[in-house]
């Protein structure tokens, strides 16, 4: 995969800084406490007199509620994202598209699953955040299309051709899995050789890690066999590579668990990660939190690189999910304990 | 039957009797029956208590898994992820017999899926989905069980009362009724015989 792009750091300075001016506006995590403790028109309040009060307004017409709240959140992180394409020029600029690329991705999934189950072109568009490269404009042209073949024939000319060419119809899972697996291939190829780009690199190996984790976790404990698992992981993880990856997943599930003790990622986990346990939320909510805490943790070693820069895309996607969270969990009365514990701050 | 219906012959004495012994064998087995049945709505409202309780623990479950699924990844995600799902559940319905009631018997297919069978993508989703999912599909199996076991509570419920009926009717009014008529028509009879007989006498003399 070849990309022309103009390399080199020159161009960071000026984005980084804009990314540390836009990252002071986010909700410091000491606020976090303090929301938990309001009522939910406090905290709509809130959030209608902060960075999202314009997106409040402009959605206020069109829905109400806690579903006018989770749109604007939406929307302004598309907002925010497409600033950031906006004020990058050259490599930045390019890497953040390929990152955003994940939204496009989540997007064309969708679409084609509102294609298949047969929903309205509007209940499609409402569950689409135009995060990524293609625009809410190009979605809804998607959205409109009559059929999955006509979607297939629109994106001819896209990086996700590939996934969806050989789809004759039945379910998308596997379009879904390698839709996923071609953004992490296609990302992993845009970052070059570098100092910084040797950590983004890093950086981006460890995320995939984190995402086959998480599917090996799933897969194991729902039984499913070596070979099954193994088309649903990503190629080019740091710690779990191939040789990794294909000894876990023929591991029986203590095994697996014990298997686990390997690696780096085990420190962290360990304390929720049990033989009997009955659900996986808490393994994958400390997998979140690592992911955030790494990449700040590695933004720090070179500032003039994409690394503060995907910090701050995670963080801000991170302050969404939060605010999500507390005030969904707070409507349908989930204990303050459980809101906590998904939480990533 | 009203007494001044009856015509009072032996004939209509024989017939009546046989409709008392009847009638006195049906009631017996009526009886019988209505026992039956109320031993087994016990037995069966004791699955159904149970089955209940269940399916309220299981609602409570679901309830809570598609909450937090909710309030962790969004309506949005959970929206489009539901779109991956296209297929109702199959559900069968035969019929079985329980002492004379026909009472449904539901099978269903297609419920529980496995996590690679579920339509959606697994790298690009979370266990949050697969719980409410998994929670989901349990409750709606329990759903079924349960409308099975109330609906043959239900049906055995109207048996019963109208076995209950059956029996209170030919308790207290068909049988009395037919004694009466049987009693009637012996009186008459017997005050035949002495008319009979006193007029006899009274030729001779």
């Amino acid at each position: 995969m070849a990309f022309l792009i103009r390399r080199g750091s020159k161009k960071y300075p000026y984005i980084t800084a804009r990314v540390r001016a836009m990252k002071s506006k986010l909700i410091p995590k000491e606020v976090y406490p303090k929301l938990m403790n309001m009522d939910i028109p406090e905290i709509t309040r809130l959030i209608g007199e902060s960075e999202y009060k314009q997106d409040v307004d402009e959605l206020a017409q069109r829905y109400s509620g806690l579903d006018l709240l989770e749109h604007a959140l939406n929307q302004n992180l598309a907002r925010t994202y497409r600033k950031l394409l906006r004020v990058s020029q050259d490599e930045p600029n390019f890497l953040i598209t390929e990152y955003l690329r994940h939204w496009d991705i989540w997007n064309i999934k969708t679409i084609l699953r509102g294609k298949y189950y047969g929903a309205p072109a509007q209940e499609i568009l409402d569950a689409v955040v135009a995060a990524g490269q293609l625009g809410y404009r190009e979605l809804t042209s998607i959205a409109n299309m009559e059929s999955i073949d006509d979607i297939k024939t629109a994106l001819t000319h896209s990086p996700y051709y590939a996934a969806i060419a050989e789809y004759e119809g039945g379910e998308l899972s596997v379009i879904e899995n390698e839709l996923d697996r071609i953004y992490y291939s296609r990302l992993l190829a845009s970052i070059g050789k570098s100092k910084g780009e040797k950590l983004s690199l890093k950086y981006i190996r460890t995320e995939i890690d984190l995402k086959n984790l998480k599917t090996l976790f799933r897969t194991k404990k729902a039984g499913l066999e070596k070979d099954e698992i193994l088309n649903l992981v990503i190629p080019g993880g740091m710690e779990l590579k191939s040789g990794d990856l294909k000894r876990l997943s023929s591991l029986s599930w203590p095994d697996f668990l014990k298997g686990l003790e390997d690696y780096s990622y085990w420190s962290d986990i360990s304390e929720v990660v049990r033989e009997d346990m009955a659900s996986l939320m808490d393994v994958e909510a400390v997998l979140d939190k690592y992911a955030m805490g790494y990449a700040t943790r590695i933004s720090h070693y070179y500032p003039l690189s994409i690394l503060p820069i995907y910090d701050y895309m995670l963080r801000k996607n991170n302050e969404i999910n939060n605010i999500r969270t507390i005030v969904r969990g707070k409507k349908v009365k989930l204990p303050d304990e459980i809101i906590r514990k998904h939480l990533v701050m | 039957m009203a007494v001044q219906d009856i015509k009072p012959t032996r004939s209509e004495l024989i017939e009546l009797k046989r409709k008392i012994k009847l009638s006195e064998s049906g009631h017996k087995i009526l009886k019988m029956k209505r026992d039956g049945l109320i031993l087994e709505f016990f037995e069966v409202l004791e699955k159904a208590k149970s089955v209940r309780a269940e399916l309220d623990a299981d609602f409570d479950v679901a309830t809570e898994k598609i909450n937090i699924a909710k309030a962790v990844e969004g309506v949005v995600t959970v929206r489009s992820t539901a779109f991956s799902f296209k297929d109702a559940p199959q559900l069968v319905v035969e019929s079985k017999n329980v002492m004379g009631v026909v009472v449904p018997k539901i099978e269903s297919s297609s419920v529980r899926k496995s996590l690679n069978e579920r339509g959606y993508g697994i790298i690009g989703t979370s266990s949050r989905i697969d719980e409410a999912a998994d929670a989901y599909e349990i409750l709606v199996e329990k759903i079924i069980l349960a409308a099975e076991i109330e609906t043959t509570i239900k049906k055995l419920l109207d048996e019963i009362e109208k076995t209950k009926r059956r029996v209170n009717a030919l308790e207290f009014k068909v049988i009395p009724e037919l004694i009466e008529a049987r009693n009637f028509i012996i009186l008459r009879l017997d005050e035949m015989e002495r008319e009979n007989t006193f007029r006899l006498k009274r030729i001779k003399s």
